[in-house]
């Protein structure tokens, strides 16, 4: 028994290493009210908005791409990344469910992708107001 | 009597530096998405030294050899006890601890550039993102730790072994020396990186980010 018990443990680690990630851990609604909870700690926040976060994101910062770049001005369509030319899924939650899912994942890519479109780490009202605004995108 | 000796052949030399110029440039390319073409290049770039350095490790010279750093954990760890009583044995090639790091170099290198390879072709998903961070930024430990193995054992032996990386010389008894240099695999090893980089330039000059960024002209049309 202790064998066999030990055997399942591994399998659970390795399930819990590798299968849990792939698991959605959270909705893009509850990823939003976290980035929420960063942006109300800022003085004078007024709650986000779409219209702002669609300007935002077709707007380039001062470099050389805007977020539409690579996500296209339609970010329920597939996106082309602007130096290697692959494909891109989809980034609105409609289009694709896996979006918004997983806030350690939402957190690398911001980073990430605002340095290279702003030269700077993504304010959260800037954060809150892009991903209101894709949760509007149609599929 | 102690003469200058060659102790590392010019491939291995022109293999190193060249692996420090790939493993650092795809260090400082990889938190941006606007050198990801440098970045993967540099990546291929390593895979393709590593695996002439594994060649190399059986048909090489005597120090480029693994046979000659191919040690037994138990010469590890006596080495280990005798260099922290400041009485370590000298080598002419590796020492037994400096070759734990390379093998794991030589390891992480190959897992660092394969993961890489397979995220890029998009196998794997986000396990194979989050692995190939951990390989490459464990190699990096490494690198760190071999560095500082290497200032160590000089300031210990009173020999320069970074000096000795470049030039191939060392100072030691003229039976230990190596009597070949291998000039001509350094320069085909120097030519093939240089070609592949100028060609992967011009790749990367037909593809610019300018094609996506007027995307929205064709949204217009």
């Amino acid at each position: 028994m202790p064998a066999k018990l030990s055997k399942s443990v591994w399998v659970f680690v390795a399930l819990a290493g590798f299968a849990m990630p792939a698991a959605y851990a959270e909705t893009p609604n509850e990823v939003l009210s976290s980035i929420q909870q960063d942006a109300a700690a800022t003085p004078g926040f007024q709650g986000f908005s779409g219209a702002r976060g669609e300007k935002f994101f077709r707007e380039k910062h001062g470099n050389e791409w805007s977020c539409s770049s690579c996500h296209t001005d339609n970010p329920a369509a597939q996106g082309k990344h602007a130096k290697t030319g692959k494909a891109i899924q989809a980034l609105a939650p409609a289009a694709n469910a896996e979006r918004f899912t997983n806030m350690k994942k939402v957190d690398k890519w911001f980073k990430r992708n605002c340095t290279d479109v702003l030269g700077r780490s993504c304010t959260a009202q800037e954060k809150g107001d892009v991903l209101t605004y894709l949760l509007t995108v149609k599929k | 009597m102690l003469q200058r000796i060659l102790v590392w052949d010019i491939p291995t030399r022109v293999f190193h530096w060249l692996l420090v110029l790939s493993f650092t440039g795809a260090f400082l390319t990889a938190e941006s998405e606007r050198y990801r073409d440098i970045h993967v290049v540099l990546g291929y770039t390593l895979l393709g030294l590593l695996a002439f350095r594994l060649v190399w490790g059986f048909a090489g010279t005597r120090y480029a050899r693994f046979s000659s750093f191919l040690f037994k954990p138990a010469e590890v760890a006596a080495y280990l006890s005798a260099l922290l009583k400041g009485k370590a044995k000298h080598y002419v090639g590796h020492n037994p601890l400096g070759s734990v790091a390379i093998w794991l170099l030589l390891g992480l290198g190959i897992g660092s550039g394969v993961t890489g390879v397979l995220l890029y072709q998009e196998i794997g998903g986000d396990a194979m993102e989050e692995l190939h961070e951990i390989v490459s930024n464990t190699m990096l430990v490494i690198v760190m730790i071999h560095i500082a193995g290497v200032v160590v054992s000089s300031l210990l032996h009173r020999e320069n072994l970074v000096r000795a990386m470049i030039t191939g010389f060392k100072s030691g008894e003229p039976e230990k020396g190596i009597s070949r240099s291998f000039l001509w695999l350094g320069v085909i090893i120097l030519v093939a990186v240089l070609a592949f980089w100028s060609n992967y330039s011009a790749i990367g000059v037909a593809t610019p980010g300018a094609d996506t960024a007027s995307s929205r002209q064709h949204d217009d049309d």
